[in-house]
């Protein structure tokens, strides 16, 4: 080759891997995103808080809108921390009229719902007009019941043709930023309703505009913006514009010797939300959802009862096994709520009877089955033994429960349960049937065949103990709700860190088709209820709460109660504290995930 | 013209079958479906706030008031609004009825495709020792539980216990590697459990065609095995073929891939079908089923004619 030749070849060369470094180093160098993959035991229905109902639609909607309050990330018990809201309100003198400021500058994201499709600012009649939703019966909103009768005006509002353009006088936008409630009465709890995904805050246009799918298609100011939602998952992708207030994790309630475990220091002063995209996958069977998170593919398990066995070294204290630890963080933490079983006091064969006499015996009966039921049995087979039985209706958890109240209530006795059913006249012949309720299932059915077996052991005759099953939750909710079903098995979610919560469900005017599904409707509790509703957090309410628990119990309206353990295992790359209580979803905006190296 | 007549006539009893399914559907739905009622509700409602949900949800109209407006509606192309999530039911169905063909079209296929593979090399071998294997196995494959084949596959193939390749669940599809990344599974399944049945159904057809006069005929003037079962065997059993397969396709799409889609955690009208059932979302069900009857009608046209072209005998009856 020419001399002149080969040098324009090594040029050609030179100059080809010259621009080929410079088209390298030119190009910027992919964004890398965090991810993270939650997975959830059921499926939510709807995003519309209105309809918000179940604790897997309050979950998304909380991150995708906002609501006034919230409770604090690691606080434990529960504390309120201000969301939307400036700060705590500023309540008048009597106590009923309390003032709310908004942050100013939080804008809707946008939507062609708005003009010019840009997210318009939030301001306090959006508060307005969220809460008001609920009471139209054209929303079908579900969350009337947290503010029905406790906010002045709102009955008269919705009689008067729920025109949102005049608002009730209890609750008015007072300024652009500023929102006054006031009350019929004293409600102690106001605030906690404010944190509720039925509290989120839903701008009229996009109600308006979209109608009915807003339940798809979410048009908030939360922390995340939806990008997809279907049967399998829901993706959210972190909102650009959500407001910048860093994490200070004292106002979190960060105990460095609890949290620091879970290496949660490393979020101070960052800036939620931490995660650029959360994957939420809708797994409700066990297998499928065990099988995703070991594999990888998914952040977050909620281990089910079945599994806790393989899983768990120990489950007193809950300990994972040794070579899953190294993978796994794991969090075993006491549920909201409580399972427990009702007796239907309005069924004269059973409950409450208008003879003084038969109320005795049917007393005695009712005491008689609660005292043959094993809760140490139930828990071992059904709640791999670590759930907490207690006693009465105040579970474990709140700041009212009182680990020291007497256990006999719920201490198996069945030479008890005899001797009080012969010394009332119970016979095997004259025993009534027990009709016993379940949303049909495989669970639910050993449960009853179960509970049929504690029966038999205190002389029920096994003919006379009948299943009564239902295709579905919603025909078994609509049999109790009309009195239909005797014994009824029941688990309740609380809605907030508050006695109130359960105590309700035993209030007389809460009967059915209210929350109060034993229909007990007893004129002692009834007063110290009433007594109690109005009086905040105190040593005198907790007293009044202590009488009525006592009542409940007295009067063996219910078999109660167990409150189940929660098995929460994430993994290591997951920098968080998950809560399936009170938090709920709002702990997603502070998830940060370890980068992960690789190709 | 005869042609064009009969089907015709066919497209009369078809629309008349649909008012008959539509009916019998919106009946058994609001007579025997789930009440929604105390799904819908809150917490702690009053029975005023019963009333008011019962009264918008319509369930206090005539019967015939209701079914007047809805078949309306339908009529109109107007197939309503989920009242689970307020999803429009058209623009439900368009996102999941490609999806559920996309996952169960390729186990449908090659479920029958290794069927009949298996049934010709059964009914060629009758009573040999491969026989008796490929009717071993295919006993075995209806004797499976679907769950437990679902479970096993994602257990041997995408979880750490065993080879771990592929995803659990999920339906992230861009493009044809990440289709064929999360289809594969959930074909495999439907491959296992559809072949025993289908490898009993086409050996029993092949093995009528070859006790047949033109097989020995065909045999007598030389010719090849694949040819007596390929270009008259199967040619001559096609009419079976054809309506067995098509008349498949309805269940297939919507009942098939129920478990499919909830195991594998793919968003298809399998899963939205059943959730409106157990929930009485009624818009979402009384469309399905109505698309249901109308598909059945399209098959039963395609296979008519289909059945036609295979056999010409047909054209003149």
């Amino acid at each position: 080759m020419k001399p002149t030749v080969k040098l324009r070849v090594i040029l050609v060369v030179l100059s080809v891997g010259f621009l080929s470094a410079c088209s390298e180093t030119s190009e910027p160098a992919p964004v890398e995103r965090s991810v993270y993959v939650h997975s959830m035991d059921g499926v939510p229905r709807s995003l519309d808080p209105a309809q918000a109902s179940s604790l897997y639609s309050k979950f998304l909607v909380v991150n995708l809108y906002d609501t006034l309050y919230r409770y604090q990330y690691l606080a434990r018990p529960y504390e309120l921390a201000p969301n939307l809201a400036t700060g705590m309100p500023v309540f008048s003198d009597d106590g009923l009229t309390l003032t709310i400021e908004l942050k100013p500058g939080v804008h809707f994201i946008d939507d062609p719902a708005f003009a010019d499709g840009q997210g318009r600012e939030v301001v306090a009649t959006d508060v307005v007009y969220s809460i008001l939703r609920h009471f139209d019966p054209a929303m079908r909103g579900q969350g009337a019941w947290l503010w029905q009768g406790r906010i002045a005006g709102l009955d008269e509002w919705k009689a008067a043709g729920a025109d949102y353009d005049t608002p009730p006088d209890g609750l008015q936008a007072t300024g652009r930023y500023t929102l006054q409630l006031r009350l019929t009465r004293p409600f102690p709890q106001i605030l906690h309703t404010l944190t509720q995904g039925y509290a989120a805050i839903v701008p009229r246009e996009a109600v308006e505009a979209l109608g009915e799918q807003l339940g798809t298609r979410p048009v908030g100011s939360g922390p995340y913006r939806l990008e997809s939602f279907d049967s399998a998952r829901a993706v959210l992708e972190r909102n650009p514009d959500f407001r910048a207030e860093p994490i200070r994790l004292a106002e979190e309630g960060f105990e460095p010797r609890r949290d620091r475990v879970w290496g949660l220091e490393i979020i101070e002063g960052q800036v939620p939300p931490l995660t650029d995209r959360i994957e939420v996958e809708f797994i409700p069977e066990d297998a499928a959802r065990w099988n995703t998170f070991y594999s990888g593919r998914s952040d977050f398990l909620k281990v089910s009862v079945s599994q806790s066995d393989t899983l768990m070294m120990n489950t007193d204290p809950v300990m994972l096994k040794p070579e899953l630890a190294e993978r796994f963080f794991l969090d075993a933490a006491p549920e909201a709520g409580f399972v427990f079983t009702n007796f239907n006091m309005s069924d004269p064969s059973i409950g409450h009877h208008e003879d003084p006499e038969q109320d005795r015996r049917n007393l005695a009966l009712r005491c008689a089955i609660r005292m043959g039921f094993d809760w140490q049995t139930r828990n071992n087979q059904f709640f791999a033994g670590i759930g907490q039985v207690f006693p009465g209706v105040i579970p474990p958890g709140l700041p009212e429960f009182d680990p020291e109240l007497d256990d006999s209530s719920i201490r198996f006795d069945p030479q008890g349960a005899r001797d009080l059913l012969a010394a009332n006249g119970w016979t095997p012949d004259n025993l009534p049937v027990l009709e016993y309720g379940f949303p049909a299932s495989v669970t639910e059915r050993q449960m009853f065949e179960q509970f049929r077996s504690f029966m038999e052991v205190i002389g029920f005759p096994r003919d006379k103990v009948r299943p009564k099953a239902f295709a579905s939750f919603g025909d078994y909710a609509q049999a109790y709700s009309k009195r239909e079903v005797m014994l009824m098995t029941a688990g309740w979610t609380l809605d907030y860190p508050d006695a109130e919560n359960t105590l309700q469900l035993f209030y007389g005017p809460n009967a059915s088709p209210g929350s109060n599904n034993s229909n007990f409707n007893d004129e002692t509790f009834n007063e110290l209820y009433q007594a109690a509703s109005v009086l905040p957090p105190s040593p005198e309410r907790t007293a009044l709460f202590e009488q009525m628990n006592q009542r409940v119990i007295e009067r063996c309206v219910t078999i109660s109660g167990l409150n189940r353990h929660l098995i929460l295992m994430w993994s290591r790359d997951a920098i968080m504290r998950p809560d399936r209580a009170f938090l709920g979803g709002y702990f997603l905006r502070f998830v940060d995930m370890v980068p992960t190296t690789g190709p | 013209m005869k042609t064009s007549r009969y089907f015709l006539q066919r497209l009369i009893y078809g629309f008349v079958l649909m008012l008959g399914v539509s009916l019998l559907s919106f009946t058994l739905m609001v007579w025997f479906g789930p009440d929604q009622t105390y799904e819908l509700l809150g917490k702690n409602p009053s029975a005023a706030q019963v009333e008011e949900l019962r009264e918008s949800l319509g369930y206090n109209r005539p019967f015939l008031s209701r079914y007047g407006n809805w078949l309306g509606d339908m009529l109109q192309g107007d197939l309503g609004q989920s009242t689970r999530n307020g999803e429009y039911v058209s623009k439900l169905l368009s996102r999941t009825l490609p999806v559920t063909l996309l996952l169960v079209l390729p186990g449908f296929l090659l479920g029958n495709l290794f069927g009949l593979l298996l049934g010709m090399a059964a009914a060629w071998f009758r009573g040999s020792v491969l026989d008796r294997l490929v009717l071993a196995g295919s006993v075995a494959g209806l004797s499976l539980s679907f769950l437990v084949i679902i479970i096993v596959l994602q257990i041997l193939l995408c979880t750490p216990y065993g080879l771990n390749w592929f995803p659990a669940r999920g339906w992230r599809v861009d493009g044809l590697e990440s289709y064929l990344f999360h289809v594969t599974v959930p074909t495999l399944a439907l491959i296992l459990v559809s072949v025993g049945y289908n490898t009993r159904f086409y050996r029993a057809v092949i093995l009528e065609e070859l006790g047949r006069e033109h097989i020995r005929t065909a045999l007598a003037f030389g010719a090849t095995p694949a040819e007596l079962l390929f270009r008259n065997a199967l040619r001559n059993g096609l009419v079976p073929i054809i309506t067995r397969l098509l008349y498949s396709v309805p269940l297939v799409v919507v009942s098939g891939s129920l478990l499919l889609e909830t195991y594998f955690g793919i968003p298809g009208v399998g899963k939205v079908t059943f959730d409106a059932i157990t929930s009485g979302d009624q818009p979402v069900l009384l469309a399905v089923v109505t698309l249901t009857a109308i598909l059945f009608v399209i098959v039963q046209l395609v296979a008519e004619a289909g059945c036609r072209l295979a056999d010409p005998r047909l054209q003149n009856q």
